[in-house]
């Protein structure tokens, strides 16, 4: 399958959330799939391919796990850039956080995010919710046909 | 504010002066009677105090208005009248010339029997009505003058009838007989009766005049005196009243600062109360997550090898997690129901307890409840905030009632006054102790053990403050074991 072969996204400062929702991902063997960025900046490496990212395989995510509070560009931040840049628009966005402020949801959704999950505080629930998520977005979806993404 | 100072003037005011000292329990120095109107003054709101001297000036104007309209009108009277009295004078001293004339030529004619004599004599007479009258008009308004007219004419009519006898008898017995007339003068004694009476009328109307001139003289100082005094009088008046109205200004001014500035701050204080509980919602969130992540995880990696007490500890941490998490998210809401803004509409009672009771349909499974609803008014408010409100009422009354083979819920409109609507939510459940109804509303308040009836204590917390948002209030009455009535009054109108 040409999807299986797209990386997950997932953006998490929080080591301890990250390690959780690799566990729970584990359970559905879509793990080995997961690229972990640890801040908005990491993400937006991955995306354009530069930095650390310079080297790696080209094209874009299957889908981005978005946090929304992360340290030196935001997960609103970051959802801005992908939905402003044409090559990037068709990512699909997940945002994946503790908020559940109405102000987070409606900017969230105006900044063209595709889902808005909060993260549950009861570790089954939590568990239940990344798995699902990582079937729906990561299997079950059928991504974008390829664009032109990175730069390089 | 201002009502507070409104009210105490009327004590002050009329008391002290009659008996000395006002009604008091504390005897004080009686206050001297030309402090009183300052004591008065200063007890007023600043309106009363301009609105006062405003009056003050308004009569001050009034008084120097009326004062010397007067005065300028007797001046303009006694000009006229002193016009009047230069020509009485001028006419009498005409009158006076003409009698003395009138007889000369009457005398010559009797000595000469020379018609031509008679004619200052003939016009006399056919003056002398002319006279009478002008006299008459010109002392009109002095009795004593005109009794001095009637006088004059009646010795002029003396003096006119004994010189047209002298001509009769010249006429009838020639000049023999009217030659003693001629030489005495016909009317000699008439003559000066009539002299006498100009005299007497003269010299009247010249004291008159005198007193007049010095009346007007006395007035138009009046007059300016009183200008001057009152002129500067109003000056002070409105120099304190414009005082009055700066001083006023200038502090309500520096309110309006202070208001401004305490507004910023709440604003700042605000602004800060929303980041903190945004950082509440995310960050204390995550902790909790990890907690029972890795509680899960560790029960997972052991798998059945646990015995039954390290699982009932793994349990017991992930539930305190649990549990930490619905009480920050009771929290939030709480705080949210302080900040968010209200929608101003009306909200059916009716739809929404129905409506409620729908979505608690799940919950009531197994419960036999017996539910007595009445025709529930409508009430201005936020239909959010309202459903919030009666959602807790009901969940608590479903909560406290389980113990009872059959629950009792009884909702209600209490009373509805003009001011008010009540409305009440009854169960028959576990009730509590009256000496705890004031604990009732606080946040994170319970009267019933954790184990008992499980709730985080914030649900009655939020329908007081909700309740309050509305204008309204909230009160409970209960009997432990026999049951509980919440009680919402609503006001009728809003009153924001």
């Amino acid at each position: 399958m040409r999807t299986a072969a797209k990386p997950i996204l997932l953006a998490e400062d929080n080591p301890r959330d990250a390690e959780l929702a690799l566990a729970a991902m584990e359970e559905q063997h879509i793990a080995d799939k997961v690229v972990l960025c640890h801040d908005g900046a990491e993400v937006l490496d991955y995306l354009y391919c530069r930095g650390q990212f310079k080297s790696r395989l080209k094209g874009n995510p299957a889908v981005v796990f978005l946090d929304l509070k992360m340290p030196k560009i935001n997960g609103l931040e970051v959802l801005r850039t992908i939905k402003t840049d044409a090559r990037l628009r068709p990512i699909p966005v997940v945002m994946l956080t503790s908020s559940r402020e109405e102000r987070d949801l409606a900017e969230s959704y105006s900044l063209g995010a595709n889902a808005y999950v909060v993260k549950p505080v009861e570790f089954h629930l939590f568990l239940s919710a990344v798995k699902e998520l990582g079937t729906f977005w990561g299997l079950i979806n059928e991504p974008p046909p390829e664009g032109a993404c990175c730069g390089s | 504010m201002e009502t507070a100072t409104n009210d105490p003037p009327q004590t002050s005011l009329a008391p002290v002066q009659a008996s000395g000292t006002p009604a008091g329990t504390r005897p004080i120095i009686p206050e001297p009677f030309w402090r009183v109107p300052i004591t008065w003054f200063r007890a007023l709101t600043i309106e009363r105090r301009v609105l006062a001297s405003f009056s003050l000036v308004f009569v001050g104007i009034l008084v120097i208005s009326v004062v010397s309209y007067r005065n300028t009108r007797i001046l303009i009277v006694n000009s006229r009248l002193d016009s009047r009295s230069h020509e009485l004078v001028q006419l009498l001293a005409n009158i006076d010339v003409a009698m003395n004339e009138a007889e000369d030529s009457h005398r010559r004619y009797l000595v000469t029997g020379e018609t031509s004599y008679l004619e200052t004599y003939q016009k006399l007479v056919e003056q002398k009505p002319t006279f009478i009258k002008y006299l008459d008009d010109l002392t009109k308004g002095s009795r004593d003058q005109q009794q001095r007219v009637i006088q004059l004419d009646q010795t002029m009519d003396l003096q006119l009838r004994a010189e047209a006898a002298a001509i009769t008898e010249l006429n009838e017995r020639g000049h023999e007989a009217v030659m003693q007339l001629a030489i005495e003068g016909a009317a000699k004694q008439e003559r000066g009766t009539t002299h006498r009476i100009i005299a007497e009328l003269e010299l009247y109307e010249r004291q008159a005049l005198r007193k007049r001139v010095m009346e007007s003289a006395a007035g138009t100082t009046n007059t300016i005196v009183l200008l001057a005094v009152g002129a500067l009088l109003q000056l002070v008046l409105l120099a304190s009243v414009y005082y009055l109205i700066r001083h006023d200004i200038m502090e309500r001014r520096r309110v309006a600062a202070e208001l401004q500035r305490r507004g910023e701050l709440l604003e700042a204080a605000n602004k800060e109360l929303e980041a903190f509980s945004y950082s509440v919602s995310h960050d204390l969130r995550a902790p909790l997550r990890h907690i029972d992540g890795y509680a899960s995880l560790l029960r997972r990696a052991v798998g059945g090898s646990l015995d039954e007490k390290p699982a009932r500890y793994l349990q017991t941490i992930s539930e305190s997690a649990k549990r930490m998490g619905q009480l920050i998210d009771d929290l939030l809401v709480f705080s949210r129901m302080g900040r968010q803004e209200m929608l101003n509409t009306t909200v059916n009672l009716d739809k929404l307890i129905k409506s409620i009771i729908y979505d608690l349909r799940l919950d009531l499974q197994g419960r036999k409840i017996s539910w007595t609803i009445d025709i529930l008014p409508e009430v201005p408010g936020d239909p959010v905030m309202l459903r919030q409100v009666f959602m807790n009422l009901i969940a608590n009354a479903v909560k406290f009632t389980n113990t009872r083979p059959i629950a009792k819920i009884e909702i209600g409109v209490d009373r509805r006054t003009a001011r008010e609507i009540v409305i009440f939510v009854r169960d028959n459940g576990v009730g509590f102790d009256m000496q705890y109804a004031a604990k009732l509303f606080g946040v994170f308040q319970r009267l019933h053990r954790a184990d008992e009836f499980e709730g985080t204590g914030i649900g009655l917390a939020n329908v007081r403050r909700i309740v309050h948002r509305h204008g309204g209030r909230t009160w409970a009455e209960g009997i432990p074991d026999k049951g509980a009535t919440f009680y919402v009054a609503f006001p009728t109108r809003r009153s924001r």
